[in-house]
């Protein structure tokens, strides 16, 4: 039985006449990596730094570590280890000086070499932080929510407007952590990201979770389809869809995708083809993901609303 | 209080100072660029003979004794007018006709009418009578007012001497022309004490919005550092700024203009308790001010009447009374005060009531720092 390390209950915040959280509940436990997964404005920052006892809630009750956010602030502070949104640092500072300074405010001897060498950082040692490019001040940040040896990294969109070459180097620092047995909490508004590295997931918007589960268990619960693509296929692929009942769309140069509800009907599918002698280029299968389990759930897309591009 | 996290604290900013040469120069740009210009102003005024055009209309000896006496103070270069002024209304056209800005006229009767009073006096009679000499000047003339104040307090000298104190005459020719402080001593102190104001203001409040910006006071939450620890690196972080500007003054006005001040323990004293005062004013700013720019015009408003209404610049005593009474509530006027008094006069009832003013305003304002800013937002 895993331990349950945060314990949120009933947690609101309002903000004058906008009630960014919504009366909360969820449990973080031990060793697992922990997925806050939302859209822009959904209440993940606003959560987050409640629990690290940065910010006060309106009403609710947040135990961390097994105490209480508005009574041992101090003793909470010296477990856990934090990486704000948008992480930034003193420009002028060098990574190693930068490490440094927050060892020292904890009063930590820890290993600034190793920590860099975690991160991957070693050559960036001796660089000033302004110079570092956006996924290296990232792991900055990370570095420096680990110098006190934390129990809980708190990463509050830890890979946003990265490359997908330094979004995946960030992953492979929290695989990491997690394998040293740290608890992660992880809030992103990449699908991706939550699949890749978490135990579990809780969806957020608008201020309610609306979904709360594993990874697999979200998608097998609100979005079992699978989605069987047929590539360069002759005529008669639609009709196959038609007749099983199932929701299908020409996609142009004999390319379909047909949405099929279970594995049984997937093997039905590719049957048909082979008894009705339909020749194709390739089938892909491929499962729900959390992306279509949020438009399912809200109606809305996930990902950089308002974003231009 | 945790000394190591205040120590850690100030010596990254130290760093962060050290690293970047913008913030350098303009740590040491302002006092300089402030010192040159007061230095050049005045040290041409320290040399400064002032012409004095002087119609003697008595021509007796007591007329001429304080014509001569006023051009022994080596103020004033005495150039007797003669004949072609023959009145009050004379004197004026010859002002404007030869572009003068002001004319001493002692008028008929001056040496009669002193001689009267000094044997009154002689003999124990009161007596309320005067002699009066005329200064006619173009009141839009900056000059003429120079000469004015220098005239009024000779006089003054003179008539103490007159009721019969005549070594008081001497003393007061001492403070008013004496060789050993030239102008630029009364200035030197004004400006390191706005300096080290505007420094330790305009510092505090653009670090700490800065970094509350780049989200780095957040991060800073997270860790066991307190806000009272953060305060107090700030301050001691500004001290540092303020002990370069006010070395860099002194080593100008020394180097460069005859700067000739008593250095004593006052005066690092006076710019400690400066820079707590106005460090705490601008974290405290920073506090209730959260945008950049709103905070830099609060420290500007804060930092605009003191640099023009406590004595800095301008003398308080040509004020109106109501400003002279706000200036009194002004931390930057016992700044000044104090300052003057251990560079300059070493007045010590001034000494006493601006450490004492500063000692309390500095706690007040460092209590209600550390009372009132938190690291917690909402
Ligand atoms: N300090 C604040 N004052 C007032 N409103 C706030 C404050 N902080 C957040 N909010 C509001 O609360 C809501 C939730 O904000 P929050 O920052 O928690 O969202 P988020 O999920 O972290 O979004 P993002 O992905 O953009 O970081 C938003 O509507 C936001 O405008
Ligand atoms: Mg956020």
């Amino acid at each position: 039985m895993p331990e349950t390390i945060i314990q949120v209950r009933d947690l609101v915040k309002q903000y004058d006449d906008n009630t960014a959280v919504n009366s909360i509940s969820f449990d973080v436990n031990e060793g697992e990596v922990f997925a806050f997964l939302g859209p822009n404005g959904a209440g993940k920052t606003t959560t987050v730094e409640i629990i690290e006892t940065i910010r006060t809630a309106t009403s609710g009750d947040i135990q961390i570590l097994g105490m209480d956010v508005n009574k041992n602030r101090t003793e909470i502070l010296k477990r856990i280890g934090v990486m704000p949104q948008d992480f930034s640092s003193f420009d002028r500072l060098t990574v190693w000086e930068t490490v440094q300074y927050y060892a020292r405010l904890f009063g930590s001897d820890v290993d600034i070499d190793g920590l860099l060498k975690l991160v991957n950082l070693q050559e960036e040692r001796d660089k000033h932080y302004v110079t570092l490019s956006g996924g290296l001040k990232q792991r900055v940040g990370i570095a420096v929510a680990l110098v006190n040896d934390p129990e809980i990294v708190f990463l509050d969109e830890p890979t946003t407007g990265l490359d997908p070459r330094a979004r995946r180097d960030v992953w492979e620092v929290v695989k990491d952590l997690k394998k040293r047995g740290k608890t992660i909490f992880l809030t992103t508004h990449y699908m991706e990201e939550a699949e890749v590295l978490a135990d579990d997931v809780a969806i957020i918007s608008k201020g309610d979770i609306i979904a709360h589960g594993s990874v697999d268990g979200l998608i097998d619960q609100f979005c079992s389809t699978i989605h069987v693509a047929i590539k360069g296929a002759g005529p008669g692929v639609k009709e196959i869809a038609d007749e099983m009942s199932l929701v299908s769309e020409s996609l142009g140069n004999g390319n379909v995708q047909i949405e099929a509800d279970n594995n049984e009907q997937v093997v039905e599918i590719l049957n048909s083809l082979k008894n009705k002698n339909i020749g194709y280029g390739s089938v892909d299968i491929r499962k729900a993901n959390l992306e279509e389990v949020f438009l399912k759930l809200t109606g809305e897309s996930l990902i950089d609303k308002g974003d231009p591009k | 209080m945790n000394f190591k996290l205040v120590y850690a604290s100030l010596s990254i900013t130290l760093k962060e100072f050290y690293r970047s040469k913008a913030s350098m120069f303009f740590v040491l740009l302002f006092p300089i660029i402030l010192m040159l210009l007061f230095g050049l102003i005045f040290q041409d005024q320290g040399e400064t003979v002032y012409d004095l055009h002087v119609r003697d209309l008595d021509g007796g000896v007591n007329s001429q004794n304080i014509t001569e006496m006023l051009g022994n103070t080596e103020i004033f270069n005495i150039v007797e007018v003669g004949d072609e002024v023959g009145d009050i209304e004379d004197a004026k056209d010859y002002l404007t006709e030869h572009k003068l800005n002001a004319m001493l006229v002692i008028p008929e009767g001056y040496s009669d009418g002193f001689d009267a009073i000094m044997i009154d006096r002689f003999l124990g009679i009161p007596t309320n009578d005067t002699v009066d000499v005329v200064m006619i000047y173009d009141p839009a003339n900056t000059a003429a007012m120079t000469k004015i104040s220098i005239l009024n307090s000779i006089l003054d000298g003179v008539n103490k001497a007159a009721t019969g104190m005549p070594d008081v005459l001497v003393l007061e020719m001492e403070t008013t022309v004496s060789d050993d402080f030239d102008y630029i001593d009364f200035f030197a102190p004004g400006i390191i004490a706005m300096s080290v104001m505007t420094t330790a203001l305009f510092g505090t409040v653009t670090i700490n919005t800065e970094l509350r910006q780049k989200g780095i006071l957040r991060k800073l939450a997270t860790t066991p550092l307190s806000r009272s620890e953060w305060l107090l690196a700030n301050i001691l972080y500004q001290l540092c700024m303020a002990i370069l500007s006010t070395i860099s003054i002194i080593l100008i006005g020394v180097g460069l203009f005859d700067l000739n001040p008593h250095l004593n323990l006052f005066l690092p004293l006076f710019v400690i308790l400066n820079v707590f005062a106005f460090s705490g004013i601008g974290m405290l700013i920073t506090r209730f001010v959260k945008e950049a720019e709103s905070a830099h015009a609060a420290a500007n408003a804060i930092m605009f009447p003191m640099m023009f209404l406590s004595g800095t610049f301008f003398p308080l005593e040509g004020m109106p009374d109501f400003l002279q009474t706000f200036a009194k509530v002004l931390p930057l006027y016992y700044v000044n005060e104090g300052l003057r008094a251990a560079m300059i006069t070493l007045d010590e009832g001034t000494l006493m009531t601006s450490t004492v003013v500063l000692i309390i305003l500095a706690i007040v304002i460092f209590i209600l720092g550390v009372l009132l800013t938190s690291w917690k937002h909402d």
